[in-house]
């Protein structure tokens, strides 16, 4: 009887110890510290996290070691995804799981480096070397403009100097760098995908199914607290700058205060569903459906990968 | 106010206030003009000398670019030589490498599987260590996929050699040690004229940021240098380096002129613009690096260039002020001793004018005009005191006559009856008459008398005013009354006295009169009218008028041997009769309107029905009040009568 009471005493301390303990979850985010993260940061740094009983730590990818390299060998437990970057790892094996929706829009333009439209013939047209251009490809494909795609590491040297044509641009981010090379943008030699039938929603919080399975609270947990963050971001977009720059800074990103201020805006801009007008944090079943149609047709999925297959529950 | 009072108060001190107003006006206009010239030629000045340093700097800057550039372009010789002979690639990278001791590294890279038995990579490195040792490596892996950078894909895709922008030579792997970079790459190509890949020489940003940077041709002005793109890779605030562009102050807020001046630099223009940085006016001097698309400017602030050109503003202003200063002071002093003369004039005549003519006003021998206004002024002064010797004379003599008139005049007031009632024991007689010279003594006179019952008067009016009018009168006087003391009737008596004044009328002056004698117990009236005014008379409940008469004899005095001709009035008993001389009813007031008959006759029908005495000053008051004022010009006399019942 003594040694059984021992036992209870003990599994009964263990346990203790175990919920006094926040549950450690790393975080990383797909790109390097910019406000596309802000409602991460702010989650953290306002505390949500740790409210929540989290004791979340945010880390960044590096050129050697991306956000889903980072997440598939465990080293990382959540990273954000593009939506078409997550069907086709699904489709690739890779069990992924969303938890956290943030875009409602897509945020992919092409910009002429010239006064015309980009929707030339033949075209070279800058893009990144990792996978954000699937839309801009079924786009390319299903108006057969034969695009010359040419992977680049810099933003707009190559534009500038003449040696592509257009680029790729995410509005929040690149968008905004050419204008600060001095690329004149207008309504006509920028496109915007958004604006006609190609609006997939994008970033989203991903995790492995396998983590998902055993950290279901947490998880939901980390989704309720990364909202707020965002909220709050929403409501305080210059604290939430401050946060942002300091991630910059240690992070040495290449970036400038008006620039994230203008990220912020638009990123919080693209995170407003334009039917309900409200920042609703979910994945639409009908832009999932658009996204498998136009990566299907264009063949960067072999596979359909269903909203339910997505989505947590 | 009181500064103006102090200065309008003395001539020297307004004088020379206002010669010095005035030089400060010429001074200021030509200062105005000369600073507006100097600036404009100190910044023309400074321009060139700008232009020149930011030529010079480019020149050099070009030269070191230059000669990485033929460097290239002699290794790209030798590897074209031997484009497949892979393991030549080192030889030729460290053989560059060490020929040029101011690069960086060098990288000769190929497209994927160009060798294929070394796979998707091939990128032959050397670099310099910081001891200045060599590394040699060979470069691309999936986390470092060359072909996407810059400086490998811009002479592939431009066909053409090129400068990439400066970059951040990361190697996180190592040490995280950050340094900026820029490499110019030629493209290979095979005997075909196929690309294959590139040449890559890496030059180290520091030297020419040093270069750059030094440029410093005012203390305050500075140097920059933009990317293709506009980012800065040279800038004084280094937090700004790679981070910022020249059109990030355009993201969030219009800048046109931020904006015209940035597309001017990427554009690679080359000129001078006025631009607003930091809140400042500053002069930005801008030129493109030689083929690398990157622009340098010089940013100069205005006030830096024109710090001399205000430092000498400043001391002309200092000199300027202090100069009118000294001018006013010094002028004042001249003009004070210069006029110093007036100042002890205007004292003495001072004295002068308060009646001290013993002052003597001094000459110093001046020839000017001061020297004339001293000779003038004593000049002035003799000739005030003999005038004023001969005032004096003439007051007194004057004041002697006057006297003498005085007593003439209270002789001739005295010759006619004054004292009234003049007949206190009868109360028949409301008598009353008032005699007023226009000068001292005059020429009217009036006379009554009563003798047998009848009641004797006179007025009478000699010609001309005066002494000699008023020696007429008290001969006529005398004439009137010893005549009528004999009796006689009116026109008897006027024709006598006209007889007596008539002879020995050398002056041929003459007397006007209206004689009448009443009887005073039937109120009969027998008058002789002699050239005179007719009366008025009034007669209770009918308006006052002038006496009708069938004749009006010519003056007395005028023609000797004449028979006057007399008239009658049947009772004049409670009728009040007024004769007068012309000075009532020629009474003139200060615009030479006449009192005139009219207003005599209607102060008449107003008084008429007064006492005597009551008419006649009611009478004078009236011309009085007429004459506002004015000097009288004929004697004025008045005689009212009425015999009561």
């Amino acid at each position: 009887m003594i040694n059984l009471h021992r036992y209870i005493l003990l599994a009964s301390l263990a346990i203790t110890t175990l919920t006094a303990q926040a549950q450690k979850i790393t975080f990383t985010p797909q790109w390097t510290a910019q406000a596309q993260f802000a409602g991460y940061y702010v989650a953290l740094e306002q505390g949500f996290y740790k409210e929540a009983g989290l004791d979340v730590e945010i880390t960044h990818p590096t050129t050697s070691l991306s956000a889903i390299e980072l997440l598939r060998s465990g080293k990382s437990n959540i990273t954000t995804m593009q939506l078409c970057q997550a069907m086709q790892s699904k489709d690739d094996g890779l069990d992924l799981v969303n938890i956290l929706q943030t875009s409602m829009n897509n945020a992919l333009v092409i910009v002429s480096g010239n006064e015309e439209t980009p929707l030339r013939k033949g075209i070279r047209v800058g893009t990144w070397s990792v996978p954000f251009d699937q839309i801009a490809i079924a786009m390319s494909l299903k108006e057969q403009l034969e695009y010359e795609w040419i992977p680049i590491a810099s933003t707009s040297t190559l534009l500038v100097t003449g040696a592509i044509d257009a680029t790729l641009a995410m509005s929040y981010n690149e968008y905004y760098l050419l204008k600060q090379s001095g690329v004149h943008l207008t309504e006509d030699n920028v496109y915007r995908f958004s604006d006609h039938e190609y609006n997939v929603q994008e970033d989203g919080a991903y995790t492995l199914r396998s983590y998902y399975q055993n950290h279901r609270d947490e998880l939901k947990r980390f989704a309720a607290a990364s909202r707020k963050g965002w909220e709050w971001a929403a409501g305080h977009p210059e604290e939430t700058l401050d946060i942002v720059m300091d991630y910059v800074t240690r992070n040495h990103t290449v970036t400038n205060r008006p620039l994230q201020r203008l990220m912020l805006k638009e990123v919080l801009r693209l995170q407003t569903d334009r039917e309900s007008g409200q920042r609703e944090f979910r994945l639409r079943p009908d832009m999932v459906k658009l996204a498998n149609e136009l990566l299907l047709e264009s063949q960067l999925l072999l596979n359909e990968v269903k909203y339910e297959d997505l989505i947590a529950e | 106010m009181k500064i103006i009072e102090h200065y309008r108060s003395s001539l020297p001190r307004s004088l020379s206030l206002l010669a010095v107003l005035l030089a400060s006006v010429v001074f200021f206009a030509a200062l105005a003009f000369m600073f507006d010239q100097a600036r404009e030629a100190v910044k023309r000045e400074a321009m060139e000398r700008a232009t020149q340093i930011l030529d010079n700097t480019v020149q050099r800057a070009d030269n070191i670019l230059s000669n990485a550039e033929t460097a290239t372009a002699n290794t790209l010789w030798q590897i074209k030589r031997q484009l497949h002979q892979k393991d030549s690639m080192v030889v030729y990278a460290t053989a560059f490498m060490k020929s040029n001791p101011m690069m960086e590294g060098c990288s000769i890279a190929f497209e994927p599987y160009f060798f294929e038995q070394q796979g998707r990579y091939f990128s032959m490195y050397v670099g310099k260590e910081e001891d200045g040792s060599l590394i040699t490596a060979i470069e691309g892996s999936a986390s470092y996929e060359y072909f996407y950078m810059d400086w490998y894909q811009l002479p592939k895709l431009l066909d053409r050699p090129a400068w990439t922008d400066p970059f951040l030579d990361v190697d996180v792997d190592i040490d995280n040690e950050a340094k900026m970079i820029v490499s110019y790459g030629m493209p290979i190509k095979d005997d075909a004229g196929k690309y294959v890949g590139t040449l890559s020489t890496d030059i180290s940003l520091s030297w020419l940021s040093q270069t750059i940077s030094a440029v410093k041709p005012y203390p305050n002005s500075y140097s920059i240098m933009l990317g293709r793109n506009g980012t800065y890779f040279v800038h004084p605030d280094t937090s700004k380096l790679l981070y910022e562009s020249i059109f990030t102050e355009t993201l969030e807020n219009d800048n046109p002129d931020r904006l015209a001046l940035g597309q001017a630099m990427v554009r690679g223009e080359e000129g001078v613009r006025q631009a607003v940085v930091d809140g400042e006016h500053c002069y930005m001097f801008y030129k493109p690096l030689g083929t690398t698309g990157w622009s340098v400017a010089i940013v100069c602030p205005e006030k830096d260039i024109l710090s001399g050109f205000h430092r000498l503003q400043n001391a002309v202003i200092t000199i300027f002020i202090l100069g009118i200063l000294i001018m006013l002071l010094v002028m004042g002093r001249i003009i004070r001793r210069q006029l110093k003369p007036l100042e002890t004039l205007a004292a003495q005549t001072e004295v002068i004018a308060n009646g001290d003519f013993s002052q003597v006003i001094p000459y110093d021998g001046r020839t000017d005009e001061i020297g004339r206004l001293e000779q003038s002024f004593t000049h002035m002064q003799h000739s005030l005191v003999s005038y004023i010797d001969q005032v004096k004379r003439s007051v007194a003599a004057k004041a002697s006559l006057e006297n003498e008139l005085k007593v003439a005049s209270d002789i001739q007031m005295s010759m006619v009856p004054r004292i009234f009632p003049p007949f206190p024991d009868r109360d028949d007689i409301d008598l009353y008459a008032s005699m007023t010279p226009a000068k001292e003594v005059g020429g009217d006179l009036y006379d009554f008398f009563v003798q047998d019952n009848r009641l004797y008067f006179c007025v009478g009016d000699v010609s001309g005013k005066g002494v000699p009018a008023s020696l007429l009168m008290a001969v006529t006087r005398n004439l009137f009354r010893v005549i009528a003391q004999q009796g006689y009737t009116p026109s008897e008596i006027a024709t006598k006295i006209n007889h007596a004044l008539s002879e020995d009328n050398e002056q041929g002056m003459f007397v006007t009169m209206f004689i009448g004698m009443a009887n005073l117990e039937t109120g009969r009236m027998d008058f002789c009218n002699c050239g005179h005014n007719p009366p008025v008379i009034c007669i209770p409940g009918e308006p006052a008028r002038f006496l009708s008469m069938q004749y009006v004899n010519i003056a007395l005095g005028m023609m000797d041997g004449m028979e006057f001709q007399g008239e009658t009035l049947p009772d004049i008993r409670g009728q009040r009769l007024l004769i007068y001389t012309d000075g009532l009813n020629e009474a003139e007031n200060p615009s030479f309107e006449l009192f005139g008959n009219d207003r005599l006759i209607e102060t008449m029908n107003h008084v008429g029905g007064k006492p005597s005495r009551v008419v006649i000053e009611e009478m004078l008051e009236v011309v009085e009040k007429h004459r506002a004022g004015a000097v009288p010009s004929d004697d004025l006399t008045l005689l009212c009568l009425m015999l009561k019942a």
